[in-house]
């Protein structure tokens, strides 16, 4: 017998039976309250809908007044150095991913049906996605005090915050226990690099280098998710420590 | 529903914190039993999918403890936890209710019952950081009863409580392992004497001894100390 006729043999001879009171067995349990026991849960989406109001006040305060602050800068001087000041908006996102293992939330937060990693991105989600949309905002009001055009304000603007941002997700994926103040320490290094960088790059805010710019706005908005995704893969050990 | 680790262990660099387990947990009360550093609170990460095993695995009722269905039915006091600053005991109970997923109108009702239930009504509405010990324990317990969990783990839930709350403690934790699976540690044995149906006693990572134990029939502390010195 060969091997193709033997599975035939066997599927014959293994053939579940046709179910006999399916529906009236279906019918009894969901009397009793047996089908669907567990309370309704909420969507991955109101969720992070929910994240949104337990991101700290501060946090929002922090943006609005650097937002206004640059934009006031760029009004009054519409020089270089405003760009400078875009680094801070990072200390935002960088103290939300601390912020569970800083108050040790992190192990009860991992136990719960949406674990650590929904809590973290929803709140990243939503501190990125005001910060960039104040920036845009910033940028489309402050474009006319420069003679710059406006993809070079914009790249101006987001290249140092996402270098801090970038910079400061790596040092926190390494560095949790320090209450963010190395994250502080990084946003504020980012702002002095880039305000002191045209004293030494002469150059660095000519046309000819918008390539450069956009090269690093590239790297660093493609390489800021990747950080974070390295930091949420390897999220079993920060717990333990 | 069957709670079941197969040869699990958990090797850190050049310690093996907890050394091929195996058991099945049942409805009812387990207590875990352990000196300090014998690898409990280990196991109890490892059961409830926030350490991965360096080897074996755990499974409950067919589901990975990884999973997110496991997590909802999951109910977890970790040894040490804290709280945002900001936060209230109300506030504390309804962020973990929205991380637990359950529905506002659910989170409301739960809290309020689990409030009640630990004794924490006069100061829900106070800052956690104003609290006791034994308040912020009480709170830790209720959080872990949100979304009235069918696995129940606890990891040394009598810690910082008063004789008189221990006592409130362990006719709760007895009502609630009559149709859920309970695994507590603690190193204090008279915290199981009455409540415990099965036991398990932990040494340096491995499993010394687990059974059953009928309360009344020996002294547990004498069997404890025992059962740990047989393994010397």
């Amino acid at each position: 017998m060969n091997s193709e006729m033997m599975r035939t043999q066997i599927r014959a001879l293994c053939q579940a039976p046709r179910p006999e009171g399916k529906e009236a067995f279906f019918r009894k349990v969901k009397a009793q309250g047996l089908l669907h026991r567990r309370p309704r849960t909420i969507s991955q989406w109101e969720f992070a809908a929910g994240q949104f109001l337990y991101i700290e006040k501060w946090v929002w305060a922090l943006s609005v007044l650097l937002l206004l602050l640059i934009t006031a800068a760029c009004r009054r001087s519409p020089g270089n150095e405003p760009f400078a000041l875009t680094p801070f908006l990072a200390a935002g996102i960088l103290a939300q991913t601390g912020r569970s293992f800083r108050w040790k939330m992190a192990e009860m937060e991992h136990a719960a049906r949406f674990s650590l990693r929904s809590v973290l991105l929803a709140r990243l989600f939503w501190v990125g996605v005001v910060n960039t949309a104040g920036l845009m905002l910033v940028v489309l009001l402050v474009r006319p005090c420069f003679s710059y055009s406006l993809i070079r304000v914009f790249l101006y603007m987001m290249v140092p915050y996402l270098t801090a941002a970038w910079l400061g997700s790596v040092y926190e994926r390494k560095q949790r226990a320090d209450h963010g103040w190395g994250s502080v320490l990084i946003c504020l290094l980012s702002s002095a690099a880039f305000a002191a960088a045209p004293a030494f790059l002469a150059g660095l805010y000519e046309e000819r280098l918008t390539v450069l710019w956009a090269a690093l706005f590239i790297t660093m908005a493609g390489g800021l998710p990747g950080s974070i995704r390295n930091w949420i893969a390897r999220m079993e050990e920060p717990v333990w420590n | 529903m069957e709670l079941t680790a197969d040869r699990i262990s958990k090797q850190y660099k050049n310690k093996i914190a907890v050394d091929r387990l195996s058991f099945t947990l049942t409805e009812g009360v387990t207590g875990l039993l352990g000196s300090n550093g014998a690898g409990k609170t280990t196991l109890m990460r490892l059961l409830c999918g926030i350490l991965v095993p360096t080897s074996g695995s755990v499974a409950c009722g067919g589901m990975d403890v990884c999973t997110e269905e496991y997590r909802d039915i999951l109910g977890y006091l970790p040894q040490e936890f804290g709280y945002y600053p900001e936060f209230t005991g109300r506030d504390f109970l309804l962020y973990m209710s929205a991380v637990k997923g359950l529905p506002r109108r659910d989170a409301l009702r739960r809290t309020e019952e689990l409030i009640e239930l630990v004794g924490l009504k006069p100061v829900a509405r106070k800052k956690v950081r104003t609290y006791s010990g034994g308040m912020k324990q009480r709170l830790g317990i209720a959080q872990a009863l949100l979304n009235d969990p069918q696995v129940l783990i606890m990891d040394e839930p009598t810690a910082g409580l008063d004789p008189q709350e221990r006592i409130r403690f362990r006719e709760l934790i007895a009502g609630l392992g009559k149709n859920r699976i309970v695994l507590l540690s603690t190193h204090i044995v008279s915290d199981l004497e009455h409540i415990a149906d099965q036991l398990m006693i932990m040494k340096e990572g491995r499993l010394v001894w687990q059974g059953k134990w009928h309360a009344g029939k020996e002294d547990l502390e004498a069997f404890y100390i025992s059962k740990i010195q047989d393994e010397r």
